[in-house]
């Protein structure tokens, strides 16, 4: 499959601040890239240089055409979903959508067809401002859809909206995905990536920190715990022991204790492989993680 | 339908939405009646009714005007960036110099349909009372009044585009609007009377600001006389020749009108949206 996406190098500074240091990754034609990471991670920088309204260093271009260069033209193969879909109060669905329509040089026709698909047809004479926020976010979809581009841009497609809303929201990222989308999404709701990720992105302080396939990185963040057990002698054969459930990066030594990152089913395992090893354990103790991401990973579906 | 054009009929329509375009069209009639009225009550009103009312309402329209085009101007595209919508439309495959000039055209129409409407309608009254041999002054007062309006709304653009939010923009606005239309003036005076600058000088100061210059095109249109004219309108007929004068005017208006807006447009492109 071609990089519909690929981003080289990128940097953005504000003053001497880098929000993106050097990010590169490629996306994949067809799959779903969930971008991660706490507030202030770089994440939407990264989409706002994506959709070209901010400026950068580095490379990035969306199906070979240059972002930088020719903003207008990579802007034509992407629909983009804002954080919070910001449209002028005062015009009706209607009218937003048509206006939208305008501006992609989409029919008129296509722009109710949009607001028809995701649940709008009723609200065509609402005013923009009297729809709720998941409502918005509908309507933000239907122009984003406008023209079929083949990159979908979503900014924390789920901020502000309940779970009825984020289920939803899931089932149309699926149904995009379904017909063939390629979909950029922020997002820092961890529980939602295994419903809509193929591919993940983890961003920290603007550096990339995790590149992976949505399954390494559901392995790498289950390990939640470390679990500290003290072991009289035999410490070659209760780290063999250990390895026999977890990875072997997974198991070290802090003095006299040996130190297992576990995910939330392995614990009891691991205690069980030690006791039949006949490991004697003198005392235990479990420290809980805030996740395994954090520590680069290299390599993955995504590069 | 291009996107430009797409821009401007929003404007156009938001201007309608908005009442302010049917607010000043009003107020410009209204002002424009009352004048006719005075002058009619006062017996002034005879051949040359028509001219009277158009020499005084230049003078108001050289205040009011100014006001509401660099006003609009400054709220454009403050106010979408105030909004969030400046991301969401400049996310869309458009430029910044597409936005601007289809926001300047929509805004553009909008003034001057407010001048047409309000200045216009009057005159079709005042032609009913007043003989018509003074309708082409008239209309060149409408027309200066409309290129004022495009060239302060060029520099509104430009103090939008600067401007990190709306309230900021209107009070930047305000503040040049007060620069223009009334400090100017002071202070040409003082440098006159403390330098006593050339003819050549003079011609700066006119040239240096949009509302002069459509002031002595005013007077150029109603009495080039060189009585009437001033100090700076003698001196341009004198050393250019009338038609010279205008056309250099008219230049320094057109350069009024695309200078800003054409920075405006780069500004924008290079600000992170």
């Amino acid at each position: 499959m071609p990089a519909l996406l690929e981003v080289s190098a990128v940097t953005k500074r504000y003053g001497a601040t880098r929000a993106l240091d050097d990010v590169t990754f490629e996306l994949q034609s067809g799959r779903v890239l969930a971008v991660l990471g706490a507030n202030g991670a770089g994440k939407t920088t990264l989409i706002r240089c994506v959709t070209g309204t901010t400026h950068f260093e580095g490379t990035l271009s969306i199906d070979g055409v240059d972002v930088r260069a020719h903003g207008r033209d990579a802007r034509r193969l992407l629909g983009y979903l804002p954080q919070h879909a910001a449209f002028h109060a005062d015009l009706t669905v209607r009218e937003t959508a048509e206006f939208y329509a305008d501006l992609r040089r989409a029919s008129h026709v296509e722009a109710l067809e949009r607001v028809a698909a995701v649940g709008l047809a009723d609200h065509l004479d609402k005013r923009v401002n009297a729809l709720s926020g998941g409502m918005r976010q509908r309507l933000a979809l239907a122009v984003a859809l406008l023209t079929d581009p083949p990159l979908l841009v979503l900014d924390e497609p789920a901020a502000g909206l309940d779970i009825a809303a984020r289920i939803e929201l899931r089932h149309l990222v699926r149904e995009q995905r379904a017909r063939g989308k390629t979909i950029l999404m922020s997002t820092h709701w961890l529980e939602d990536v295994p419903y809509v990720a193929d591919d993940v992105l983890v961003l920290e302080g603007g550096r990339c920190e995790f590149l992976g396939t949505a399954r390494a990185f559901a392995a790498l963040s289950a390990r939640t715990s470390n679990l500290y057990l003290r072991v009289k002698g035999e410490r070659t054969k209760a780290v063999r022991a250990a390895r026999t459930v977890v990875m072997d990066g997974a198991v070290s030594s802090q003095g006299d204790w040996l130190v297992v990152a576990c995910g939330p089913v392995e614990k009891g395992p691991v205690i069980e492989a030690l006791v039949s090893a006949q490991v004697p354990i003198l005392d235990l103790r479990v420290e809980e993680v805030a996740g395994g991401v954090g520590r680069p990973v290299e390599g993955g579906g995504v590069r | 339908m291009t996107p430009v054009i797409a821009i401007m009929r929003k404007e156009l329509a938001d201007a309608g939405r908005g009442r302010w375009l049917p607010v000043f069209a009003g107020a410009f009639a209204v002002v424009a009646l009352v004048l006719c009225l005075v002058q009619a009550t006062s017996g002034d009103l005879g051949s040359q009714g028509f001219n009277r009312t158009t020499a005084g309402l230049i003078n108001l329209c050289l205040l009011l005007v100014p006001l509401l085009a660099l006003v609009l101007g400054a709220g454009t595209i403050a106010g979408e960036r105030d909004r969030g919508t400046l991301a969401t439309l400049l996310a869309q495959p458009i430029s910044a110099a597409e936005l601007v000039l289809g926001k300047f055209a929509g805004l553009n129409l909008a003034v001057w349909s407010a001048i047409a409407l309000g200045f216009g309608g009057a005159g079709i009254v005042m032609a009913l009372l007043t003989p018509l041999t003074d309708a082409r002054h008239y209309l060149v007062f409408v027309a200066l009044a409309g290129v004022l309006a495009t060239a302060t709304l060029s520099a509104g653009m430009l103090v939008s585009v600067l401007s990190d939010g709306r309230m900021k923009a209107l009070a930047i606005a305000i503040v040049l609007w007060f620069a223009m239309v009334l400090f100017y003036d002071l202070a040409a005076i003082g440098l006159a009377l403390a330098f006593s600058p050339s003819g050549r000088g003079l011609l700066v100061t006119v040239l240096g600001n949009p509302v002069e210059t459509v002031r002595i095109l005013a007077v150029f249109s109603l009495e080039p006389d060189l009585e009437v004219l001033g100090p700076v309108g003698a001196y341009l007929v004198e050393e250019l020749g009338l038609r010279t004068a205008i056309a250099l005017l008219a230049g320094a208006l057109v350069t009024w009108i695309s200078a800003p807006l054409l920075l405006a447009m780069w500004l924008l492109g290079r600000q992170d949206a």
